[in-house]
């Protein structure tokens, strides 16, 4: 899509302000009604889902031209795609989808990304991950008790973030894995960013070059099946790819598999983890996650002015996320209590760390984490958990910053700790 | 631009981060669901992209509003506040003004369980006071225009139907009191708050002046800036310990209906009895919901999409539906209960009316229960095509709202059968009764496209030609009149009143700096 098909869309935008919420129905309380980060920090409506649209909008009739002050507008999104959520509750709008398209017009024009970006960008093009580590210390978090087959079907797609900064989920991950006699392969030092960073800050172009070269060096390895346990990854893979590139590898995300895993008796948790734990929906893990299903039809005048779409078309609203399987796990792991925020599912707040404004905002990101924390201390729990590295990142700086008591775990962690700590 | 001089004293009171006058930033502000109407009546070209405010400013107190108001009396420029902002008349007009954007005014100042008010400051939406509300056992009056917007922007500057309105009346009627920074920048507190530090009434000590701040139509932010608003609250009928509970994924959640509720849509063939009944069931104060649609509009209410609405239609529901009230009994206890549902029998019975939930031609899920109560339901008639309009309308008795709405159905005809706009048989109304007696909102919602020209222009000539039929055939004051012109178009055959209202504009406006767009401009006005 160019930003110009959507402008029919952009231009009925009501300025109605449900983006910045979540869904009418579901608010409980004043204190946590929001849904988008960024409209809570910056506060102009420009800085809403439905702000940034009618800047899209505003871009694309000539109205505007990118300024510094645009470019910060179109930028310090984290994408979550919370506003789209609440905005196709009533309408037939992808507020989110016209944010991204807005990121791809920015850099087509050479303004955007933000340096910040620019600069993660050359770094994965340069080392294949945006932290610019050697590529060599990709695995170096691989223990000497981890098993790996090099001739399995099934990939560990470990990511940048849990290879070089959250090397406990790659671990518990793998020791899983192991315990569940499950064989797995991993690239390696030949593993390559998935792309999310490059793809979400709008640099389509290059973003699409590293999904082709991911997927062909897939093939090439006889890859079948993919298991992440990052939420970036596993939305890129799973949902972004097959749009640009044509694979029929499974993609599954660690607490599918794990969910799995104890269904099958594969794995069993044994070990009390007494703990109060509340969860965090990763965005991408979520209403993010929902697959894009082609649709091909017409649209027929039903009712003067009134259209629909024959056969009926799919709308993306969020439902169709990983919402089950986590909660599932963590209420089987023996001595765990799960407790709920206000804000889950589709309707989750977002941690503030995607589409590029942990880099570009690191403010803005931090204040974000610390406003989803005081939504978690409110439920009582003692425990965060959530099922992303990037999340997990952000979280336990915010954790930090505000001297919480709280504490972050990963979901494969306490699985791993209900297990015995492995095989 | 403003002057640079200028632009600084404004940062001055707000900080940097709080003040833009980037085009983009200021876009956001100039485009308005309904411009395009607006422009198309005056003959432009219709778009949603109104005047550009030269600045937007967030100020977070009362004294930084009245700083700012203050400065703008000094500068010669125009402001405009707003809430939520949701509407043409929330813009600028004046190509030299700046928006005060009130969003992080945002507390809920005190809930005064006893003396059943709370007061509020501008960016608390309908949605998270009714929230903050049950642990007292109150709710709030909610305009129709939806759970997001904001309570105060109503209470202070519009009429304010809404669909508890049998039980909670409209938002003009239920404002106590006010924290007003008058246009020169003087702060006014109406109401018994300086007296006693309470807000229980918006009349005296001394003169009432609530006429003044506000009138019958509100004065769309043309009349300086409410910055706490104490508003009236209702008991609401559920025992203190039920909670608003969700579960459930989107579209379909479910939602925990309180013990002693239940709807009804009572349908009659004839308008004559849905008129009797509509009376009566309002005299007798069964229902906290009285709502009156289209056939068509009955197939959205109670469904969660599009695609679900149309087959609804297609499904037979216009073939067995007429002139209905959807309504809600929500009793406190069981007796009161009974006592309610047999009086809908009894009215019903008495006029030959039909239930169709009872008969399955409809049927409200619980989530649409909460829908309802939570002003959610009138949002649901964008689903047909993102984008409607309403007439003015007319707020008088129950019998003036089925005459216009008889009125008006061949009127809209004439429209759809141009197809520029939406196809309801002419019947696409919204009718709620008030305050449990005589009198009754009504409004006549229309689908058209927004993106496309002819529609846009069929709808204004659609709105024009309604407005000539209130004057032609007095079928009382519109509940909605917008600027001058609209105004001066009522004036012969009442009074006059815009004379009033432009003293008024000028004595408190002198130099006319707080934005007349859809109020009226001063007679007086020294610029
Ligand atoms: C789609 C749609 C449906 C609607 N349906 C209904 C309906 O069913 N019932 C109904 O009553 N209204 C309806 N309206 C009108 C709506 O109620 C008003 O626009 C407003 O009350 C909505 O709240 P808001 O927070 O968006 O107000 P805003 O848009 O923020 O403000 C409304 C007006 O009040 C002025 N204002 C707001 N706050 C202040 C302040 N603090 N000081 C001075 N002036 C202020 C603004 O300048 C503006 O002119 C509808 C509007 C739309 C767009
Ligand atoms: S994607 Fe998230 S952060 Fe961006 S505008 Fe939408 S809700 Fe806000
Ligand atoms: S994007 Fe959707 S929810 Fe947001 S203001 Fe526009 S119409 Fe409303």
């Amino acid at each position: 899509m160019t930003l110009g098909e959507f402008e029919d869309m952009m231009d009925s935008c009501v300025r109605c302000s449900k983006c910045k919420f979540i869904p009418q129905l579901v608010i409980q309380s004043k204190r946590f009604s929001s849904i988008c980060p960024s409209i809570d920090y910056y506060n102009f409506h420009a800085y809403s889902g439905g702000g940034r649209m009618i800047v899209a909008s505003a871009y694309h009739k000539g109205r505007v031209e990118l300024t510094k002050e645009m470019l910060d507008v179109i930028y310090s999104c984290t994408n979550c795609g919370g506003c789209e959520v609440s905005c196709k509750w009533v309408y037939e709008l992808e507020p989110n989808e016209a944010i991204h398209e807005l990121r791809v017009a920015a850099v087509e024009a050479g303004a955007g990304p933000m340096p910040k970006h620019k600069k993660y960008i050359e770094l994965v093009e340069r080392n294949n991950n945006p932290y610019g580590e050697d590529p060599e210390k990709r695995p170096a978090w691989l223990t000497d008790d981890i098993t790996t087959d090099e001739s399995s079907s099934t990939l560990y797609f470990v990511g940048c973030t849990a290879s070089y900064r959250r090397e406990e989920i790659a671990v518990a991950t793998a020791k899983i894995l192991n315990s569940a006699g499950e064989d797995f392969r991993l690239m390696g030092s030949d593993e390559m960013c998935c792309g999310s960073p490059v793809f979400r800050v709008g640099d389509e172009k290059k973003a699409i070059e590293i999904m082709k070269s991911n997927i062909e060096q897939f093939k090439e390895t006889g890859i079948e099946k993919i298991i992440t346990s990052c939420s970036g990854c596993y939305n890129m893979l799973k949902v972004e790819y097959p749009r640009f590139v044509e694979h029929d590898i499974e993609v599954i995300h660690t607490s599918q598999m794990i969910e799995e895993f104890i269904e099958e008796e594969k794995i069993k948790l044994t070990e009390k983890v007494p703990m109060k734990v509340t969860y965090h929906d990763p965005c991408h893990l979520g209403r993010m996650a929902e697959p894009y299903v082609p649709w091909e039809g017409e649209k027929i005048e039903v009712l003067s002015q009134v259209f629909i779409y024959d056969p009926p078309k799919p709308v993306r609203r969020g439902a169709g996320g990983v919402y089950d399987a986590p909660r599932n796990v963590l209420k089987q792991i023996p001595g765990v209590e799960l407790v709920e925020m206000e804000r889950i599912r589709e309707y989750s707040y977002c941690c503030g760390a995607g589409g590029g404004c942990r880099s570009a905002y690191p403010d803005f990101a931090l204040w974000a984490s610390n406003e989803r924390l005081e939504e978690a201390e409110s439920t009582d729990a003692s425990t965060l958990v959530s099922a992303c590295p990037f999340c997990g990142t952000n979280f336990k700086e915010g954790i930090e910053s505000r001297k919480s008591e709280m504490d972050y775990f990963d979901l494969t962690e306490l699985v791993l700790r209900s297990m015995g700590g492995g095989k | 631009m403003l002057e640079k001089k200028v632009y600084e004293a404004f940062t001055k009171i707000v900080g940097e981060r709080h003040i833009s006058q980037d085009l983009a930033v200021m876009d956001t502000y100039a485009f308005q669901w309904c411009n395009e109407i607006e422009g198309a009546q005056r003959g432009e070209e219709p778009q949603r992209f109104g005047v550009r405010p030269l600045a937007v400013v967030l100020p977070e107190s009362t004294e930084q509003v009245q700083s700012i108001v203050k400065l703008c009396n000094e500068h010669d420029v125009t402001f405009k506040a707003f809430c939520t902002g949701m509407g043409p008349w929330a813009g600028v007009s004046d190509p030299r003004a700046i928006q005060i954007d009130l969003r992080r005014m945002n507390r809920i100042i005190e809930v005064d369980e006893k003396n059943m008010y709370a007061v509020i400051e501008p960016y608390v939406t309908n949605a998270e006071l009714q929230s903050e509300l049950f642990e007292f056992g109150l709710m709030h009056h909610a305009q129709g225009a939806g759970p997001q917007t904001a309570p105060l922007a109503s209470h202070t500057s519009f009429v304010g139907p809404g669909f508890t309105s049998p039980y909670t009346g409209f938002s003009a009627r239920n404002v106590l009191g006010v924290e007003w920074v008058l246009p020169e920048g003087e702060i006014l507190r109406l109401g018994s708050f300086d007296h006693s530090g309470k807000w229980f009434t918006g009349d005296g000590p001394g003169i009432s002046l609530r006429g003044i701040m506000r009138g019958w139509l509100g004065t769309y932010g043309g009349l300086g800036v409410f910055t706490k608003a104490a508003i009236r609250l209702f008991s609401w009928p559920a025992p203190k310990d039920w909670k608003w509970k969700t579960s459930g994924t989107i579209p379909d959640y479910d939602w925990d209906v309180p013990p002693y509720w239940q709807m009804y849509v009572l349908n009659f063939e004839e308008w004559e009895e849905y008129q009797k009944a509509m009376y009566e069931l309002s005299d007798r104060e069964v229902t906290m919901v009285a709502t009156t649609s289209a056939p068509e509009g009955l197939a959205a209410l109670f469904t969660n999409t599009k695609q679900d609405a149309i087959e609804t239609i297609f499904a037979g529901l216009l073939a067995k539906t007429r002139n209905y009230i959807v309504m809600l009994v929500a009793a406190h206890t069981q007796r009161e209960f009974d006592f309610r549902t047999k009086l809908v029998r009894l009215i019903m019975e008495k006029y030959g009316g039909n239930d169709l939930i009872a008969e399955g031609v409809t049927t409200p899920m619980p989530m649409h229960y909460g829908e309802t109560v939570r002003n959610m339901l009138g949002g649901h008639a964008f689903r047909f095509s993102n984008c409607f309009q309403s007439t003015h309308g007319g707020m008088d008795t129950i019998s003036m709202a089925v005459r216009l709405a008889q009125l008006n159905q061949p009127i809209k005809q004439k429209y759809i059968d141009k197809g520029v706009i939406g196809d309801d048989r002419g019947l696409g109304i919204w009718i709620t009764s008030y305050e449990s007696g005589h009198m009754a909102h009504m409004e006549a919602p229309t689908v058209y496209d927004p993106t496309d020209i002819e529609s846009c222009l069929g709808y204004a000539a659609y709105q024009d030609d309604c407005n000539q039929l209130d004057l032609d055939n007095a079928l009382g004051m519109p509940f909605f009149i917008v600027g001058d012109e609209v105004h001066n178009f009522y004036a012969k055959r009442a009074m006059n009143y815009p004379d009033w209202l432009r003293k008024i504009k000028g004595a408190f406006d002198p130099n006319g700096v707080s934005d007349p767009s859809h109020y009226v401009k001063g007679v007086e006005k020294k610029k």
